[in-house]
Protein backbone atom coordinates (compact mmCIF):
# COMPACT_ATOMS: atom_id res chain seq x y z
CA UNK A 1 0.00 0.00 0.00
CA UNK A 2 1.09 3.56 -0.77
CA UNK A 3 2.60 5.34 2.24
CA UNK A 4 2.01 8.99 3.08
CA UNK A 5 3.86 11.32 5.42
CA UNK A 6 2.39 13.10 8.44
CA UNK A 7 2.49 16.34 6.42
CA UNK A 8 0.43 14.75 3.68
CA UNK A 9 -2.03 13.38 6.23
CA UNK A 10 -2.42 16.85 7.70
CA UNK A 11 -3.26 18.23 4.25
CA UNK A 12 -5.97 15.59 3.83
CA UNK A 13 -7.30 15.73 7.38
CA UNK A 14 -10.42 17.83 6.79
CA UNK A 15 -11.29 15.91 3.64
CA UNK A 16 -10.87 12.71 5.65
CA UNK A 17 -13.14 14.01 8.42
CA UNK A 18 -15.73 15.13 5.85
CA UNK A 19 -15.41 11.82 3.95
CA UNK A 20 -14.42 13.63 0.78
CA UNK A 21 -11.41 11.48 -0.06
CA UNK A 22 -11.66 8.82 -2.72
CA UNK A 23 -11.56 5.18 -1.67
CA UNK A 24 -7.87 4.72 -2.31
CA UNK A 25 -6.76 7.81 -0.38
CA UNK A 26 -9.13 6.96 2.45
CA UNK A 27 -7.48 3.56 2.78
CA UNK A 28 -4.00 5.12 2.68
CA UNK A 29 -4.99 7.69 5.33
CA UNK A 30 -6.53 4.98 7.52
CA UNK A 31 -3.35 2.93 7.26
CA UNK A 32 -1.24 5.93 8.28
CA UNK A 33 -3.56 6.76 11.18
CA UNK A 34 -3.41 3.18 12.44
CA UNK A 35 0.36 3.35 12.67
CA UNK A 36 0.97 7.00 13.67
CA UNK A 37 -0.09 7.96 17.18
CA UNK A 38 0.55 11.69 16.67
CA UNK A 39 -1.68 11.89 13.61
CA UNK A 40 -4.43 9.87 15.26
CA UNK A 41 -4.29 12.29 18.23
CA UNK A 42 -4.61 15.25 15.85
CA UNK A 43 -7.57 13.60 14.10
CA UNK A 44 -9.33 12.74 17.36
CA UNK A 45 -8.79 16.18 18.89
CA UNK A 46 -9.88 17.98 15.71
CA UNK A 47 -13.09 15.93 15.60
CA UNK A 48 -13.70 16.65 19.29
CA UNK A 49 -13.10 20.39 18.72
CA UNK A 50 -15.80 20.38 16.05
CA UNK A 51 -18.09 18.35 18.30
CA UNK A 52 -17.61 20.76 21.23
CA UNK A 53 -18.36 23.74 18.99
CA UNK A 54 -21.55 22.17 17.64
CA UNK A 55 -22.57 21.17 21.14
CA UNK A 56 -22.47 24.79 22.31
CA UNK A 57 -25.86 25.36 20.76
CA UNK A 58 -27.06 28.11 18.53
CA UNK A 59 -27.47 31.62 19.84
CA UNK A 60 -30.77 33.26 19.10
CA UNK A 61 -31.81 36.89 19.01
CA UNK A 62 -32.59 38.05 22.56
CA UNK A 63 -36.37 38.21 23.10
CA UNK A 64 -36.87 41.98 23.35
CA UNK A 65 -34.59 42.66 20.42
CA UNK A 66 -36.38 39.99 18.43
CA UNK A 67 -39.82 41.44 19.17
CA UNK A 68 -38.71 44.92 18.13
CA UNK A 69 -37.12 43.65 14.95
CA UNK A 70 -40.17 41.56 14.07
CA UNK A 71 -42.51 44.54 14.44
CA UNK A 72 -40.34 46.86 12.35
CA UNK A 73 -39.85 44.32 9.58
CA UNK A 74 -43.49 43.27 9.55
CA UNK A 75 -44.54 46.91 9.14
CA UNK A 76 -42.10 47.38 6.28
CA UNK A 77 -43.22 44.11 4.68
CA UNK A 78 -46.92 44.91 4.85
CA UNK A 79 -46.31 48.48 3.70
CA UNK A 80 -45.18 46.97 0.39
CA UNK A 81 -48.66 45.48 -0.12
CA UNK A 82 -50.21 46.82 -3.31
CA UNK A 83 -46.80 47.60 -4.79
CA UNK A 84 -46.32 44.01 -5.84
CA UNK A 85 -49.89 42.69 -6.07
CA UNK B 1 -44.76 24.98 6.33
CA UNK B 2 -44.28 26.27 2.80
CA UNK B 3 -41.41 25.10 0.63
CA UNK B 4 -39.08 27.77 -0.68
CA UNK B 5 -40.91 28.42 -3.96
CA UNK B 6 -44.26 28.57 -2.20
CA UNK B 7 -42.79 30.87 0.41
CA UNK B 8 -41.44 33.26 -2.22
CA UNK B 9 -44.78 33.34 -4.04
CA UNK B 10 -46.61 34.05 -0.79
CA UNK B 11 -44.11 36.76 0.14
CA UNK B 12 -44.70 38.43 -3.22
CA UNK B 13 -48.40 38.54 -2.32
CA UNK B 14 -47.37 40.12 1.00
CA UNK B 15 -48.95 37.27 2.90
CA UNK B 16 -48.38 37.90 6.59
CA UNK B 17 -48.14 34.19 7.49
CA UNK B 18 -45.34 33.91 4.93
CA UNK B 19 -43.57 36.79 6.64
CA UNK B 20 -43.82 34.94 9.96
CA UNK B 21 -42.29 31.84 8.41
CA UNK B 22 -39.50 33.88 6.80
CA UNK B 23 -38.68 35.64 10.04
CA UNK B 24 -38.81 32.48 12.16
CA UNK B 25 -36.66 30.52 9.71
CA UNK B 26 -33.96 33.01 8.87
CA UNK B 27 -33.67 35.85 11.40
CA UNK B 28 -31.59 33.91 13.92
CA UNK B 29 -29.33 32.50 11.21
CA UNK B 30 -28.56 35.96 9.82
CA UNK B 31 -28.16 37.36 13.32
CA UNK B 32 -25.59 34.72 14.27
CA UNK B 33 -23.55 35.39 11.15
CA UNK B 34 -23.65 39.15 11.74
CA UNK B 35 -22.80 38.80 15.42
CA UNK B 36 -19.82 36.59 14.62
CA UNK B 37 -18.52 39.25 12.24
CA UNK B 38 -19.32 42.42 14.11
CA UNK B 39 -19.33 41.27 17.75
CA UNK B 40 -21.95 43.89 18.53
CA UNK B 41 -25.62 43.09 19.12
CA UNK B 42 -26.97 46.45 17.92
CA UNK B 43 -25.04 46.20 14.69
CA UNK B 44 -26.02 42.57 14.20
CA UNK B 45 -29.67 43.56 14.61
CA UNK B 46 -29.13 46.31 12.05
CA UNK B 47 -27.73 43.80 9.58
CA UNK B 48 -30.73 41.48 10.02
CA UNK B 49 -33.04 44.41 9.38
CA UNK B 50 -31.15 45.61 6.30
CA UNK B 51 -30.83 42.12 4.83
CA UNK B 52 -34.57 41.48 5.17
CA UNK B 53 -35.45 44.92 3.77
CA UNK B 54 -33.24 44.21 0.78
CA UNK B 55 -35.07 40.93 0.23
CA UNK B 56 -38.45 42.71 0.36
CA UNK B 57 -37.23 45.19 -2.26
CA UNK B 58 -36.01 42.44 -4.54
CA UNK B 59 -38.74 39.87 -4.13
CA UNK B 60 -39.93 40.32 -7.69
CA UNK B 61 -36.44 39.97 -9.12
CA UNK B 62 -35.42 37.03 -6.94
CA UNK B 63 -34.79 34.28 -9.47
CA UNK B 64 -34.02 31.46 -7.12
CA UNK B 65 -30.60 30.70 -8.58
CA UNK B 66 -29.40 30.57 -4.99
CA UNK B 67 -31.24 29.10 -2.06
CA UNK B 68 -32.98 31.81 -0.06
CA UNK B 69 -30.77 31.09 2.95
CA UNK B 70 -27.57 31.38 0.89
CA UNK B 71 -28.82 34.63 -0.66
CA UNK B 72 -29.65 36.12 2.74
CA UNK B 73 -26.32 35.00 4.23
CA UNK B 74 -24.48 36.55 1.29
CA UNK B 75 -26.31 39.87 1.58
CA UNK B 76 -25.72 39.88 5.35
CA UNK B 77 -22.06 39.00 4.92
CA UNK B 78 -21.58 41.90 2.50
CA UNK B 79 -23.43 44.27 4.83
CA UNK B 80 -21.08 43.19 7.61
CA UNK B 81 -18.06 43.83 5.39
CA UNK B 82 -19.41 47.34 4.66
CA UNK B 83 -19.80 48.04 8.36
CA UNK B 84 -16.32 46.71 9.14
CA UNK B 85 -14.86 48.95 6.43
CA UNK B 86 -16.64 51.94 7.97
CA UNK B 87 -15.09 51.09 11.32
CA UNK B 88 -11.61 50.67 9.89
CA UNK B 89 -11.50 52.53 6.60
CA UNK B 90 -7.76 52.12 6.16
CA UNK B 91 -7.80 48.39 6.65
CA UNK B 92 -8.19 46.19 3.63
CA UNK B 93 -10.38 43.28 4.60
CA UNK B 94 -8.73 41.18 1.93
CA UNK B 95 -5.19 42.01 2.87
CA UNK B 96 -4.50 38.69 4.47
CA UNK B 97 -4.46 36.54 1.38
CA UNK B 98 -5.15 32.86 1.57
CA UNK B 99 -1.98 30.91 1.87
CA UNK B 100 -1.61 27.20 1.79
CA UNK B 101 0.67 26.82 4.81
CA UNK B 102 -1.21 24.89 7.43
CA UNK B 103 -0.72 25.50 11.13
CA UNK B 104 1.40 22.54 12.23
CA UNK B 105 0.00 20.78 15.30
CA UNK B 106 2.45 21.23 18.16
CA UNK B 107 0.39 20.19 21.19
CA UNK B 108 -0.13 16.45 20.95
CA UNK B 109 -1.71 15.39 24.22
CA UNK B 110 -4.18 12.58 23.81
CA UNK B 111 -7.70 13.85 24.55
CA UNK B 112 -8.77 10.26 25.18
CA UNK B 113 -6.84 10.58 28.46
CA UNK B 114 -8.83 13.60 29.60
CA UNK B 115 -11.38 13.07 32.36
CA UNK B 116 -14.90 12.95 30.88
CA UNK B 117 -16.01 16.15 32.62
CA UNK B 118 -13.28 18.16 30.87
CA UNK B 119 -15.08 17.89 27.58
CA UNK B 120 -18.42 19.07 28.89
CA UNK B 121 -17.42 21.81 31.32
CA UNK B 122 -18.69 25.36 30.84
CA UNK B 123 -15.08 26.47 31.23
CA UNK B 124 -14.16 24.60 28.04
CA UNK B 125 -17.03 26.24 26.23
CA UNK B 126 -15.73 29.65 27.33
CA UNK B 127 -12.23 28.71 26.17
CA UNK B 128 -13.64 27.68 22.81
CA UNK B 129 -15.39 31.07 22.53
CA UNK B 130 -12.10 32.79 23.28
CA UNK B 131 -10.32 30.68 20.67
CA UNK B 132 -12.98 31.44 18.04
CA UNK B 133 -12.71 35.15 18.80
CA UNK B 134 -9.01 35.01 17.91
CA UNK B 135 -9.59 33.42 14.52
CA UNK B 136 -9.08 35.71 11.53
CA UNK B 137 -12.60 36.83 10.47
CA UNK B 138 -12.42 35.13 7.09
CA UNK B 139 -11.68 31.78 8.74
CA UNK B 140 -14.32 32.31 11.40
CA UNK B 141 -17.05 32.97 8.82
CA UNK B 142 -16.47 29.76 6.89
CA UNK B 143 -16.07 27.74 10.08
CA UNK B 144 -19.32 28.93 11.65
CA UNK B 145 -21.32 28.67 8.43
CA UNK B 146 -20.12 25.13 7.98
CA UNK B 147 -20.03 23.75 11.51
CA UNK B 148 -22.87 25.66 13.16
CA UNK B 149 -25.22 26.44 10.28
CA UNK B 150 -24.59 23.26 8.34
CA UNK B 151 -23.84 24.82 4.95
CA UNK B 152 -21.90 22.79 2.40
CA UNK B 153 -18.43 23.99 1.45
CA UNK B 154 -19.88 25.12 -1.90
CA UNK B 155 -22.56 27.19 -0.14
CA UNK B 156 -19.94 28.70 2.20
CA UNK B 157 -17.90 29.68 -0.86
CA UNK B 158 -20.97 31.26 -2.47
CA UNK B 159 -21.78 33.31 0.63
CA UNK B 160 -18.25 34.66 0.99
CA UNK B 161 -17.63 35.02 -2.75
CA UNK B 162 -14.58 32.75 -3.00
CA UNK B 163 -13.76 29.50 -4.78
CA UNK B 164 -14.74 26.17 -3.27
CA UNK B 165 -11.08 25.24 -2.87
CA UNK B 166 -10.37 28.49 -0.99
CA UNK B 167 -13.36 27.79 1.30
CA UNK B 168 -11.99 24.31 2.00
CA UNK B 169 -8.59 25.74 2.91
CA UNK B 170 -10.18 28.29 5.25
CA UNK B 171 -12.27 25.62 6.95
CA UNK B 172 -9.27 23.35 7.37
CA UNK B 173 -7.09 26.13 8.80
CA UNK B 174 -9.84 27.19 11.21
CA UNK B 175 -10.28 23.65 12.48
CA UNK B 176 -6.56 23.18 13.05
CA UNK B 177 -6.11 26.56 14.75
CA UNK B 178 -9.01 25.91 17.12
CA UNK B 179 -7.76 22.40 17.86
CA UNK B 180 -4.34 23.77 18.70
CA UNK B 181 -5.73 26.37 21.09
CA UNK B 182 -7.97 23.89 22.89
CA UNK B 183 -5.13 21.36 23.02
CA UNK B 184 -2.88 23.98 24.66
CA UNK B 185 -5.65 24.72 27.16
CA UNK B 186 -6.01 21.04 28.06
CA UNK B 187 -2.24 20.53 28.18
CA UNK B 188 -2.00 23.06 31.01
CA UNK B 189 -4.53 21.09 33.01
CA UNK B 190 -3.42 17.48 32.74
Amino acid sequence: MQEISCEDLLQYLSDYIDENLDEELTAVAKHHLATCHSCSVVLDSTQKTIFLYRQQGKRTIPAKRRERLFDRLQDAFLAGKGETA
Amino acid sequence: MLNEQELLSALRRRDSAAFNQLFDTYSDKVYRLALSQLENEDEAEGVVQDAFLRLFERLDQFEGRSKLSTWLYRVAYNLCQDRLRQRRPLLSLDEDNDDNDLPAPTVLIDWEDLPEQYLSAAEVSAELDRAIATLPPKLKTVFMLREMEGLSTRECAEVVGISVSAAKVRLHRARLLLREQLAAYFAERV
